[in-house]
């Protein structure tokens, strides 16, 4: 028993960490030039905070914005879909499609994810 | 704010959101960074009133349409009839006595005790501290009790899947919906879309509490209506001229 | 004198045969829900003006058909009435099985079944839903715990007090599902407090019958003896209920008829052509309530068990077409808005709803979840004594 827990909290572990150090394979048309830019630290101080506290960050701010009305854009989801989203032949992929910047880590964990049964999943702004 | 994001904006606005709360906090009021900043308060109660008196039909349809535009429901494509959404819609009355045909928007009325709160075992629906009246998509298991509940037929279930959202308004399968009076708009200082689409002065939207608003100073001086009022609901929708 | 109790075989071909026919029907139920869930609820007859349809029908007649079923074994521990002893164990599993077929179609039902986790976790205590949430678990509790102290022998001693706990229990869960529909003030269709015990005359009612068919079905099909003595005693107190329901039928719409505000809802019962109309009379009034009680109190029929078990059948449709009448009649007419003034366009016409294929299968997949808890249950556990032939169910009775 003490064994199978310490082979999942190994395994949950490495899936974290899955993607540190190495950039993200697909990290969306803004990200990627805010990264080649050398910005993307503006934004995420530290990509192992971001990485393990995003589903809180999104927690915490839905609550805010939707029961208190409280509108920054830090930590928004339509935020983070507008910088990580991919385009190709003019036209936006949804961030939860296969291997794209949602789904990669979210699929290669195994954990669901129920934002976008209504959220939307590509920046409203045509391109 | 309304403007599309784009990368240089985004970068500005979230140091200049920051810089914003702390203005605030010493003692220099920014409305506009207020407004997004902070939690919405007891202070107000976000209200509309609606002349029916100076509102033509098409004015009507114009609101509906307006609603959809902004919040973008009506373009289901599987569901029929009676399961098409519907967050505000025109209802022609005619009083069984003298024969007047009165035509009216009817939508959430946005109770200041409402049934719809009540009701709802997680509380998904709720009320804003300002009055707004809201489903929490997040907490809505899709039990449609509040739909049960509700006097003035104002909520819809989303029967279908649905994709390509508006940004603003986030929808989906198996969850209840119904006007939320347009609060990403009153958030930053604007008024609901229906409101918006009226020429006249057919729907004034507004802060009931608030002496000096048009809301307020109107209802002082005309007659005006609460629908089902016999409820004790004290609705934030009036009408006048019914 | 002691009841011997004792597992049923469950070996033979008609028990397979049982199984595997129930299993049918859950399985049609699993797909439809599969099906409904996946498409989203545009498949089925539902919509916004009838925003529960043929499932909760179902979910709501089970949940209130359980509560009714553990009357037998209140009667037993609560008033002490030596013959219904015996089928005490029995009426506490039916009563846990049918909740179990209720629930299941309730939920999944849902908008949003995936997200049950959030009913259990976020309560709103304004809500009678919520309420119902704890009533029902607490439901499941206490039977168990009931049935365990009638199972095991050092317990025997506290089943009198379980016993009194579930009966109290179970009223206030039947009156938590009337207050439901009860306290809707928006709807005149439902709004009033005499939804509680009008329900609890149903559960009684709607219980009993099951108790009676799965009852006499088990004893038919594992030949154990079963007397008169019982029958005769049950057939009498399902006519005491069915006539109860009656009165709070008429009751209630006598109610309804005499507000001025109600008329227009009572008149859809009483006036029009509709489907709702025709199901009441002949659904709900003839068939599920003047045939039963004329098919038990008619000494041609004494004594007979096949009137009783037809009567019992007749009480149950009886009983789904007035959950239908209720529920779904009371959606279909329009909220009284514009008291004095009539709706021309845009809202106000009575809403027809047609049942689609998943949701009636889903519905009866829920009493087929019910009965199917019944049969494994009363195979490996003893739930049902050796014999209920007259001399042992009432030693004092003369042949």
């Amino acid at each position: 028993m003490n064994r199978l827990l310490i082979i999942l909290l190994a395994l949950s572990y490495t899936s974290v960490f899955a993607y540190s150090g190495e950039g993200h394979i697909n990290l969306g048309d803004k990200a990627s030039e805010l990264e080649d830019e050398g910005k993307s630290r503006d934004i995420h101080p530290s990509l192992s905070e971001i990485r393990k506290m995003h589903p809180e960050f999104l927690l915490h701010k839905r609550d805010k914005t939707l029961r208190q009305g409280v509108r920054t854009k830090r930590d928004s989801l339509k935020a983070c879909v507008n910088c990580h989203s991919t385009s190709k032949d003019g036209e936006y992929i949804p961030v939860n499609a296969p291997d794209q910047f949602c789904s990669t880590c979210h699929q290669k964990v195994g954990v669901s994810l129920d934002c976008f049964s209504c959220h939307r999943t590509t920046p409203q702004e045509d391109l | 704010m309304s403007k599309k994001l784009n990368r240089r904006d985004f970068i500005k606005s979230t140091t200049a959101s920051t810089a914003g709360v702390a203005t605030i906090a010493s003692g220099i009021s920014l409305t506009t960074f207020a407004v997004n900043d902070n939690p919405v308060t007891k202070e107000k109660r976000w209200g509309m009133l609606v002349d029916i008196n100076q509102l033509s039909e098409s004015d009507i349809d114009n609101m509906v349409n307006a609603c959809q535009e902004e919040n973008g429901w009506g373009n289901e494509t599987h569901s029929t009839g009676h399961q098409k959404p519907s967050w505000i819609k025109k209802i022609k009355v005619k009083d069984r006595a003298t024969g007047k045909i009165d035509s009216l928007p009817m939508m959430c009325q946005h109770c200041e005790q409402p049934p719809c709160v009540d009701v709802c075992p997680t509380n998904a629906s709720m009320r804003r501290e300002d009055g707004v009246v809201l489903v929490d998509k997040h907490l809505c298991i899709g039990c449609r009790y509040c739909m049960m509940a509700c006097p003035y037929d104002a909520r819809s279930f989303v029967h279908e899947n649905l994709s390509n959202q508006k940004e603003h308004m986030p929808r989906g399968k198996g969850t209840v919906e119904s006007c939320t009076l347009c609060v990403h708009r009153v958030d930053k200082g604007g008024v609901p879309a229906c409101a918006e689409a009226v020429s006249g002065e057919g729907v004034i939207f507004g802060d009931l509490y608030d002496a000096d608003s048009k809301i307020n100073q109107t209802l002082k001086k005309i007659q005006s209506t609460q629908i089902r009022a016999d409820l004790n609901l004290n609705t934030g929708v009036r009408y006048s001229g019914i | 004198m002691n009841i011997r109790y004792q597992q049923i075989q469950g070996r033979s071909l008609g028990f397979y045969a049982l199984v595997a026919g129930l299993g049918v029907f859950i399985l049609a139920a699993l797909g439809s829900v599969y099906y409904m869930e996946h498409n989203g609820h545009f498949v089925t007859g539902m919509n916004n003006r009838i925003v529960w349809g043929l499932p909760h029908v179902f979910a709501l007649f089970l949940i209130i058909a359980a509560s009714g079923a553990l009357n037998v074994a209140s009667i037993a521990s609560v008033f002490q009435k030596k013959l219904y002893k015996p089928l005490s164990r029995l009426s506490g599993l039916v009563a846990l099985a049918l909740l179990a077929g209720g629930l299941m179609v309730l939920v999944l039902d849902l908008g949003r079944p995936d997200r049950l986790i959030v009913a259990m976790t976020e309560y709103n205590f304004k809500s009678i839903f919520a309420w119902n949430i704890i009533l029902y678990n607490g439901f499941f509790v206490i039977v168990a715990v009931y049935l365990w102290m009638m199972f095991e022998r050092r317990m025997n001693k506290f089943s009198r007090k379980a016993g009194i706990a579930a009966f109290i229990w179970r009223l206030i869960l039947t009156t938590g599902t009337g207050s439901i529909f009860g306290l809707l003030v928006a709807r005149h269709a439902y709004d009033a407090m005499i939804m509680a015990p009008k329900f609890i005359a149903m559960s009684f009612s709607f219980g009993l019958a099951f108790f009676i068919l799965i009852l006499m079905a088990s004893y038919k099909w594992s030949e154990r003896p079963l007397g008169d003595v019982v029958l005769n005693r049950l057939r009498n107190l399902l006519g005491v209920f069915v006539a109860a329901v009656l009165y709070f039928v008429i009751v209630f719409h006598i109610g309804n008829i005499y507000l001025a505000e109600n008329k227009n809802v009572a008149m859809l019962l009483f006036n029009t052509n509709s489907i709702y109309t025709n199901l009441f009379w002949y659904g709900q009034i003839l068939l599920g309530s003047l045939v039963p009680l004329l098919l038990i109190y008619h000494p041609v029929f004494k004594g007979n068990r096949s009137v009783l078990g037809l009567a019992s059948l007749l009480v149950l449709i009886g009983g789904i077409v007035q959950m239908y009448v209720l529920i779904i009649g009371g959606q279909a007419y329009p909220l009284e808005m514009f008291p004095g003034k009539e709706i021309l366009e845009g809202y106000g016409e009575l809403v027809i709803y047609q049942a689609s294929l998943p949701e009636m299968l889903l519905g009866v997949g829920g009493v087929a979840v019910a009965l199917i808890a019944v049969v494994f249950l009363i195979k490996f556990l003893p739930f049902l004594p050796e014999s209920l032939a007259d001399k042992v169910a009432d030693p004092h009775h003369k042949a």
